[in-house]
């Protein structure tokens, strides 16, 4: 935990558990507007036939400028991906291979032990939590699973652009540069990049509207909006229920031992 | 309907209009008045055929169109009295009493029918011979069914569709007599663009080339869904002038545009040596290298004539099919879980004391042997 971020502070009787530093809220804030700048921009022409395509280009400046505003919003999002990726991989180095190497202990196996461990990387428990899950939802079970500090579904979440961009990103390119490119490759790769382009932007922009926004928005807990991207701290009440695991760690670590509250089991939340 | 002699019926409606006397409006090319009647919107009999024949001219369409200068009668030349018999078809090759002002002959478009029967669209082969489903293949009227003039100006630098006063300013300061410099100005301007809209151009081409039926004929792909795949087909359909339509890239720069060939043909303009010269025209891929001509632009999807748009639609739709069913699915089965929150086949007792929620964290942590040990594995 950084210095600058208190891991729990109270507000009007409510306790908040910090998740967000306000480093990683700005580079998902850039994130979501590029995103919903290309998808406003690229799904009219990608359904040019519908009714809808011709008022909404137009809208967003037509066959002349929408492009420009696509192709501008699109080197935003490839340099916060370039971005991103330097700050993992900076304050990897800082916060654990300069530890490591301290200690004397910096060897192959314990540098990729310490990568896998990462608070994003996949790892057993999440299989574990899906098992517990689907025990859950089929009433085998009466225990949600007690989620670490990130979730699978937080997991997922953040490697569907991690993967979507490294596509998405060089094809647009290419199509954007097609003379340029063809000096290179054959013309036939921009038939290839077309249909990377458009089939994982559908993807794409289908997986955020239902499942992210379901994650976010429009689960009965969550609607409207959750609040932590704004935040960066998340209230007691969601933390049982999304990070149970991580909310013990915190209050123990902070002294809360005998303030932790059991975890919430089925319908103990939701009794209308 | 069929017992009523036309001639009969256009003496009976004229006698109704005579009685009527509405006021005709009478343009400077009609000397013989036929829009005396014909400007009658149910002007119209049932022919020998059985078929529906609507005679109405639409005066303000004919009044903005390039034709509006020459008399009925130079195109409908078998009409020599009113009332007339059923007129013949107009043949859009023969000299019409206009007079080219260039060189003092008759105008005539045989020049274009002549390029039509040359191109890929005639209705003969090279012996000859009429090709195989003759009736099939286009004529004059059957791509140019409403020519319209379509003038554009230039007024600082800015372009305008229509005729701007102070555009034409400077033509009307000599050419006063009657409207010789609007008509000019429109055939000049009509003629340094295209005179149809792109998404037009293509709805004539599909006119045959998306009939199915036709298709199967003459063995041809679907080329116009394939074309409104592509970026050029939907820039097209969201409005864009500056992106191709079916002639950019099938008529040979700087050639007469009915001159489309097949792509057999060594002279066609989407000929196999031919397309990388096509894509890079002026003011299209100009700094492209030749190698771009393998771009693909009537794509099917066919498995054996394009397997590698095939399989990559594949493997995107199944991507998106698994990884959109199983959330959806969960989101479903989440929402179920609620209906009955309190329901479950096997019940947990739940912890007492906060030391038995770690020692059971800890005992399911221990039980999974988690390679990562116990808090290792946070960032922060």
């Amino acid at each position: 935990m950084s210095k600058k971020y208190q891991a729990i502070v109270e507000k009007d009787g409510v306790r908040y558990f910090h998740r967000f530093s306000s480093h990683q809220r700005v580079q998902h804030v850039v994130l979501f507007t590029s995103v919903i700048t290309l998808a406003l921009t690229g799904f009219p022409l990608r359904h040019a036939e519908e009714a809808w395509a011709r008022p909404l280009y137009d809208f967003m400046g037509g066959t002349e400028i929408a492009p420009l505003i696509h192709r501008a919003a699109g080197t935003v999002l490839l340099a916060l991906f370039v971005y991103h990726t330097a700050y993992w991989m900076i304050r990897f180095y800082r916060e654990h291979v300069v530890k490591l190497r301290e200690r004397g202990e910096l060897t192959v196996g314990s540098f990729f032990r310490e990568l896998f461990s990462l608070e994003m990387v996949p790892n057993k428990k999440d299989l574990v939590d899906i098992i517990q899950l689907w025990k859950y939802l089929f009433y085998f079970t009466n225990r949600p699973p007690r989620h670490d500090r990130m979730s699978w579904r937080e997991k997922f979440d953040y490697f569907a652009p991690y993967w979507g961009i490294p596509i998405l990103g060089p094809a647009g390119a290419a199509l954007w540069w097609r003379d340029e490119i063809s000096h290179v490759v054959p013309g036939i790769v921009l038939n290839a990049a077309y249909i990377m382009h458009t089939d994982e932007a559908l993807l794409a922009v289908l997986f955020l509207f239902f499942v992210h926004w379901y994650n976010v928005h429009y689960a009965p807990e969550k609607f409207p909006a959750a609040t932590v991207w704004l935040t960066g701290y998340l209230n007691e009440h969601d933390m049982i229920h999304e990070h149970y695991n991580e909310y013990v760690r915190v209050m123990i670590e902070n002294g809360l031992e005998d303030e932790i509250k059991p975890q919430n089991f089925g319908g103990e939340e939701y009794e209308w | 309907m069929k017992n009523i002699r036309p001639a009969y019926f256009v003496k009976f409606l004229l006698t109704i209009i005579s009685f009527v006397l509405i006021t005709p409006e009478i343009y400077a090319a009609d000397e013989l008045n036929c829009v005396l009647c014909h400007k009658h919107r149910g002007l119209s009999r049932i022919d020998e055929n059985g078929e529906f024949r609507l005679f109405y001219i639409n005066q303000e369409l004919f009044e903005s169109g390039p034709h509006r200068r020459n008399k009925c009668k130079d195109c409908h030349t078998d009409i020599d009295r009113i009332p007339h018999k059923p007129a013949k078809k107009v043949d859009c090759a023969q000299q019409c009493h206009i007079v080219e002002p260039s060189g003092n002959k008759k105008f005539s478009h045989k020049n274009i029918a002549e390029t039509l029967a040359k191109s890929v669209h005639g209705k003969l082969d090279e012996n000859g011979e009429p090709k195989k489903y003759a009736e099939d293949y286009p004529d004059c009227k059957s791509c140019h069914d409403q020519p319209l003039y379509r003038p554009f100006s230039f007024y600082k630098g800015k372009k305008e569709p229509g005729i701007s006063k102070r555009s034409i300013s400077r033509c009307k300061s000599c050419h006063t007599d009657g409207n010789f410099a609007e008509d000019f100005y429109e055939h000049v301007t009509t003629r340094l663009h295209k005179s149809r809209y792109s998404v037009e151009t293509i709805e004539v081409c599909a006119k045959c080339h998306q009939d199915k039926a036709f298709r199967e004929r003459h063995e041809l792909d679907d080329v116009i869904t394939s074309y409104k795949e592509t970026f050029h087909g939907k820039m097209v359909i969201l409005g864009s002038e500056r992106t191709p339509d079916c002639i950019d890239c099938h008529v040979v720069a700087g050639e007469n545009a009915h001159l489309i060939e097949g792509q057999d043909t060594p002279t066609s303009a989407v000929h196999k040596n031919n397309v990388s010269t096509t894509c890079r025209s002026s003011g299209c891929h100009e700094k492209a290298a030749a190698q771009l001509a393998s771009f693909q632009t009537h794509v099917t999807y066919d498995r054996e004539k394009y397997p590698m748009q095939f399989y990559m639609l594949i493997f995107f739709k199944a991507l998106m099919a698994v990884i959109l069913y199983f959330f959806l699915t969960l989101i479903f089965f989440e929402l179920l879980r609620r209906l009955f929150p309190k329901f479950s086949f096997f019940k947990e007792k739940k912890a007492e004391n906060y030391e038995q929620v770690i020692s059971e964290i800890k005992e399911e942590a221990d039980s999974k042997s988690r390679a990562t040990g116990k808090n290792g594995g946070h960032h922060e």
